[in-house]
């Protein structure tokens, strides 16, 4: 309980304050409260936003009920009442959080968070104030305390600051006489409209359940119809840490600021325990590069806030690797660079020659001689190094003379400077260390399952999760994931769900990065529409991107798309790309499927009408299939059914082979199974071994023609929808239709993805077989036995009396 | 349709090769297949001693290796043992019918119409019988009929009516039933020149408005587009039982074409009975791809269907004739085809005053 209580306080010391509650109210367009529609769903949002922010702050799980009604219909009144189970407001911070925009934690925090800028929920308060006059009720209890607090905040838009009323302390029951321990109530009447449809509340909510699967959201809307979206997963998103700025992100007018309020007592201090990514090495670099050292090259040690705006401006082109050192290199007798090691010097590099105007160049060359050559060169550029000017006079000398040239010969030496002079020195911007990438909380790719298909009914989901990385000193990951089948109209658009920092956005999807990294992938070969090759395409599908940063660039104040950049839109077209051979191989293995209940609809279905029929017609006796079944099929077929069972909580899984050829088969069948993931494999009677983490495999009788044989096991320690689909693999001849031959390559391909997998997991998870009801003999480590596990044909006789040995494939 | 007709015993026992083909396979270890002659334009050849083109020696096998095929094979079954029920119990029903009745063929049961339409045409090639002897009725429109004949039909009550298709009919003319072989329907006599087949009804109304068969001695049918079996048998009956010559008077596109055709040369889906229903000396009068330049015709672009649909007929056995050549590449050079009505360009009275007095004259019929 004191913990919570700590949390709750903690977080409200953090907040400061910013005073710009009038640049609001000029401006409120700019922050979704430009239409009647859309300002409710705004105002639902920063609740919601603030409510799934507070508990997974404060590792709650979340319950949060919205109801909105209509208050006033005449006159498009809402009411609109969030409630949550989070860690409640501190009595003495709620007017300050209600009441004064950008008071906020998370404004001066650099890490993952949903409302980024803290304009929030300040701007429903603000709004109510000014569509209806009311304030807005507000009830907190923090579980610390054993009653609630309840106020009515308005709001002194002039001097920022909250006007509280009629605030008691009220015990908050809940309907079963309980209790409750810890949360916020928010109401609040403001001029607004609800709609449905695509932009609407319910979407908002239904997005947002989505991404945030371990919330448990219910939404009443104004004719009483109540939506549940229930919780699927109990695990929290990863607690993220707050992170220092990254010097990459920073513009002068921020690095101003934090100079200003820094604690550090000196320069050096400032750039090591205020930043990121800045090791002891780059700080002296950083000061040296930058001019701020004294006579003996130390940096100075006066205080950050002390530093004139020169001295700041030449810091922050630091940051942003517009001043390093300049590195002279020799070249060794390949041709390679040998760089000198102590001939460094800090400098903001001038253009190369290079870039200088041929025109400008040849006039100055033209009628001058060998001595004003080092002049006119270095006097454009100090992209050179002593040595090669050196090189350069006597390269000139000895080709062209001393002068004074002619135009022509003025012509060749700017050639010569521009096009083959090697000036031997590179730029090197301060060397600094990626920013941790902790601070992102990703949704991770089987909640983003769960949460898809909880919203959406359909078979098939794949999901990805990237690897973080870095644009700008600003660590962001993306995740996709995409949805097809079934119930989605098939001749509309995909579509397409947004979201930053687990935050829907419903506006500006054409404007958006995300949409254009979608609109950059060419769906039509991985089986989706898409007329001339770009745009959003068609299909029975929806498909989902989430990026999660710690600084989300959006293209305006409404957050509702986000601004391009070319390393993470390359990011989130690398997940689409990824996500489209997902959907090629499902769409791949449909169309296999399709075929094979084909035939065996033919063979169990109209073979036999067809053979009863011919005999009644012709008055003789039924004749036996079975010779004909074998050429109809010809092939051997593996058949797979994954299914949850609700009784016993586990996942079936049957997978059966039936040879219709005219030959005895011998296999070993080999299925995947999410062992990583934890799930225990029981059940198993048939034994068989581990041939590697998640992949089990079981050596089968020899099958004679027509005979088949199944096997089954279960999966404990799942839960619904984790796993709907079985992959199923052979070793030994000839295909089999609905597997894939399990090869070296394939083994080998599987081992490098376990081991990526494996890598840099704590501990390492080891290759232990699974508990469960598998023989203890089986449980032994994998022998890759690319070595024929198959019988084939040739070692077993026939049985059968019908059948035509001389055919089949072997 | 005395003479061509098969008895219930030959029509049974030609059913009963095709059952004995799929269960013998059975017996053999083998997929039931069904075998048939390939009913496409690659396999018509001209029968000079018909005059008119059937089909050739190609065969296709459908066999049950596939879903779709094997339910054919077990749609045929189904259709065999319907048939022989009907023969038996001396019933008889329309196409339609049996697509109704199918409905309690289980899987046997047909996807649509036209699937149980091709299936009866293919048991009549196979068997080489007619749809008469399986008992089957078309519901396809006949042709109407106007101009100076008499013939008489056959009505309900088995009485011999006799009509002339001038003055004992309305303004619809002489409804042509789908039975027109001699035990119904007799050709008695007639007093006009030609026969001029026509193949829209809004021309066919225009030309009696205008009292074209009277002025100039013919009689009038209306083809309602591509020609039944019965329209196509009762002109050959009439230009031969009469020795009238036969002109075709459609539009100017591919399927005007392929129309005429259908009439003079016998069509692709019915060349096993072509002798009973092509009429050889059939003569395509207009409107020819000359006539939109000669005429100066209101003419709409060649669609894309239209442009393969020529093409196609430049490969056609039965289009191989210079003539025809030359029209088709005519049609393709221009891009363009003409409605039989473009000649209301001119008036309501140009076609009946100008344009077919030309045409006949061409064929020295005016």
């Amino acid at each position: 309980m004191s913990e919570k209580r700590d949390i709750a306080t903690r977080m409200a010391g953090n907040q400061k304050q910013a005073s710009i509650s009038e640049f609001f109210e000029k401006n409120k367009h700019f922050l979704g409260f430009d239409s009647l529609h859309r300002s409710l769903i705004t105002a639902v949002k920063e609740a919601v936003d603030n409510a799934l922010d507070a508990c997974e702050e404060a590792r709650i799980l979340p319950d949060i009920k919205i109801s909105i009604s209509k208050a006033d219909p005449k006159r498009d009144v809402i009411e609109l009442e969030v409630e949550d189970n989070g860690p409640g407001i501190p009595r003495d911070s709620i007017a300050k959080v209600f009441g004064q925009l950008l008071f906020g934690s998370r404004f001066h925090a650099i890490r993952q968070s949903r409302g980024q800028q803290g304009i929030g929920i300040t701007g429903v308060v603000m709004y109510s104030q000014l569509t209806t006059g009311k304030p807005t009720h507000v009830r907190s209890k923090i579980a610390s305390e054993t009653t609630a607090v309840e106020m009515e905040l308005g709001l002194d838009t002039k001097s920022n600051k909250a006007i509280k009323s009629k605030e008691q302390r009220v015990p908050w029951v809940l309907e079963d006489g309980t209790e409750k321990a810890s949360g916020l109530y928010v109401r609040c009447r403001m001029k607004a409209k609800f709609q449905r449809g695509k932009q609407s509340v319910w979407q908002y909510l239904r997005m947002t359940s989505i991404v945030n699967p371990h919330a448990s959201i219910t939404f009443v809307d104004p004719d009483g119809e109540t939506t549940h979206w229930p919780r699927v997963t109990e695990r929290l998103p990863r607690k993220v840490s707050a992170i220092k700025p990254h010097p990459h992100g920073i513009e002068l007018g921020q690095l101003n600021r934090l100079a200003k309020a820094t604690k550090a007592a000196n320069l050096s201090i400032f750039l090591k325990t205020d930043f990121s990514g800045v090791p002891g090495r780059a700080v002296k670099e950083m000061c040296e590069v930058s001019g701020l050292v004294d006579a003996k090259g130390q940096p100075l040690k006066s205080r950050p806030g002390k530093l004139n705006p020169e001295q700041i401006r030449a810091l922050a082109e630091t940051f942003q690797g517009i001043r390093g050192y300049l590195r002279p290199y020799r070249l060794d007798h390949r041709g390679s660079r040998i760089y000198v090691a102590d001939a460094r010097r800090p400098g903001v590099p001038s253009a190369p020659i290079a870039d200088a105007k041929h025109g400008d160049l040849l006039d100055a060359l033209t009628e001058a001689t060998i001595d004003d050559l080092l002049d006119i060169v270095t006097s454009r550029t100090d992209m050179h190094w002593e040595e090669s000017l050196v090189e350069l006079r006597s390269t000139v000398q000895s080709t062209h003379g001393d002068g004074p040239w002619n135009k022509q010969t003025a012509d060749a030496i700017s050639k010569h400077l521009r096009k083959t002079w090697d000036p031997r020195i590179v730029f090197e911007p301060v060397k600094l260390l990626k920013p941790p990438i902790d601070c992102l909380s990703p949704i991770e790719e089987l909640l983003i399952k769960k949460g898809l298909s909880k919203t959406i009914d359909s078979r098939f989901v794949t999901t990805l999760t990237r690897a973080p990385a870095v644009s700008s000193g600003n660590p962001f990951q993306i995740e996709v994931g995409l949805i097809f089948g079934e119930g989605m109209p098939a001749d509309s658009a995909v579509e397409v769900l947004r979201f930053a920092n687990r935050v829907p956005l419903m506006y500006q999807q054409g404007g958006c990065m995300l949409t254009k990294a979608i609109e950059s992938v060419d769906w039509r070969q991985y089986g989706l529409d898409q007329p001339g090759g770009n745009g959003v395409p068609k299909g029975p599908a929806a498909v989902l991107v989430h990026l999660a940063s710690t600084n989300v660039q959006f293209t305006s104040e409404a957050k509702e798309a986000v601004a391009d950049n070319e390393e993470v839109r390359e990011e989130a077209r690398k997940a689409m790309l990824e996500l489209g051979r997902g959907l090629r191989k499902h769409l791949e293995k449909k169309k296999k499927l399709a075929k094979t209940q084909e035939k065996f609809e033919l063979i169990t279905d109209i073979l036999p009408a067809i053979a009863e029929k011919s005999a009644s017609i012709l008055g003789r006796e039924v004749p036996t299939l079975a010779g004909s079944i074998t050429k109809i099929m010809n092939a051997v077929i593996a058949q797979e059914a994954t299914a949850w069972d609700k009784e016993s909580k586990r996942t079936n899984v049957e997978i059966s082979l039936s040879n219709y050829t005219a030959k005895a088969r011998s296999y070993t069948l080999l299925a995947n199974w999410p062992q990583r993931e934890g799930a225990t494999m029981v059940d198993n009677d048939r034994g068989g071994r581990s041939e590697m983490t998640g992949v089990w495999a079981w050596k089968l009788e020899t099958l004679k023609p027509g005979e088949s044989a199944t096997i089954t096991f279960a999966l404990d320690g799942l839960e619904k929808g984790d796993w709907t689909e079985t992959e199923v693999f052979y070793r030994g001849a000839g295909d089999v239709i609905g597997a894939t031959k399990m090869d070296d390559a394939l083994l080998k391909e599987l081992r490098r993805q376990e081991e990526v997998l494996t890598e840099g997991e704590d501990g390492g998870q080891d290759d232990e077989a699974p508990q469960g009801d598998a023989t203890p003999s089986a449980v032994e480590v994998a022998v890759p036995d690319s070595a024929p596990a198959e019988v084939a044909a040739e070692a077993v006789a026939p049985s059968g009396n019908i059948l035509d040995w001389t055919e089949g494939d072997a | 349709m005395t003479g061509r007709t098969h008895s219930p015993e030959e029509t049974k026992s030609a059913l009963h090769d095709v059952v004995v083909e799929m269960y013998d396979r059975i017996v053999k270890g083998e997929p039931p297949t069904m075998t048939l002659p390939v009913r496409t334009k690659n396999n018509i050849t001209f029968n000079t001693r018909l005059g008119v083109y059937k089909y050739g020696k190609s065969t296709s096998v459908r066999d049950a290796t596939s879903l779709r095929s094997a339910k054919q094979l077990l749609r045929a079954l189904h259709v065999v043992e319907f048939i022989e029920e009907m023969i038996d119990a001396g019933k008889s029903s329309t196409l339609r019918e049996m697509y109704y009745i199918s409905e309690g063929w289980g899987h046997g049961k047909f996807g649509s119409q036209n699937e149980s339409n091709n299936l009866a045409e293919d048991l009549e090639v196979v068997t080489k019988c007619l749809r008469e002897d399986f008992k089957l009725r078309p519901e396809e429109d006949g042709a109407r009929i106007i101009g100076n004949i008499t013939l008489q039909e056959r009505n309900r009550r088995g009485e011999w009516m006799r009509i002339n298709a001038r003055d004992d009919v309305g303004d619809s003319g002489y409804g042509v039933p789908y039975n027109v072989e001699a035990e119904k329907l007799e050709l008695i006599e007639h007093d006009v020149d030609f026969i001029m087949a026509i193949e829209t009804g809004g021309m066919f109304d225009r030309l009696i408005e205008n009292g074209f068969d009277e002025d100039h001695r013919c009689a009038l049918v209306h083809l309602k587009g591509q020609p039944a079996r019965s329209t196509r048998r009762i002109m050959k009956r009439m230009s031969e039982e009469w020795d009238l010559p036969v002109v075709v008077f459609a539009d100017c596109d591919p399927w005007s074409y392929r129309i005429h055709a259908s009439i003079a040369y016998g069509a692709i889906k019915t060349a096993h009975i072509s002798e009973y229903l092509a009429t050889p000396t059939a003569t395509y009068l207009g409107i020819t791809a000359d006539d939109i330049v000669a005429y100066d015709l209101p003419s709409d672009d060649l669609s894309k269907k239209d442009i393969e649909a020529l093409n196609a007929e430049l490969s056609d056995p039965r289009f191989q004739d210079p003539w025809w050549q030359e029209q088709i590449n005519m049609m393709l050079e221009l891009g363009k085809k003409a409605e039989q009505q473009s000649l209301a360009k001119y008036g309501l009275d140009f076609v009946t005053d100008t344009y077919l007095p030309e045409k006949l004259a061409e064929l020295g019929l005016a």
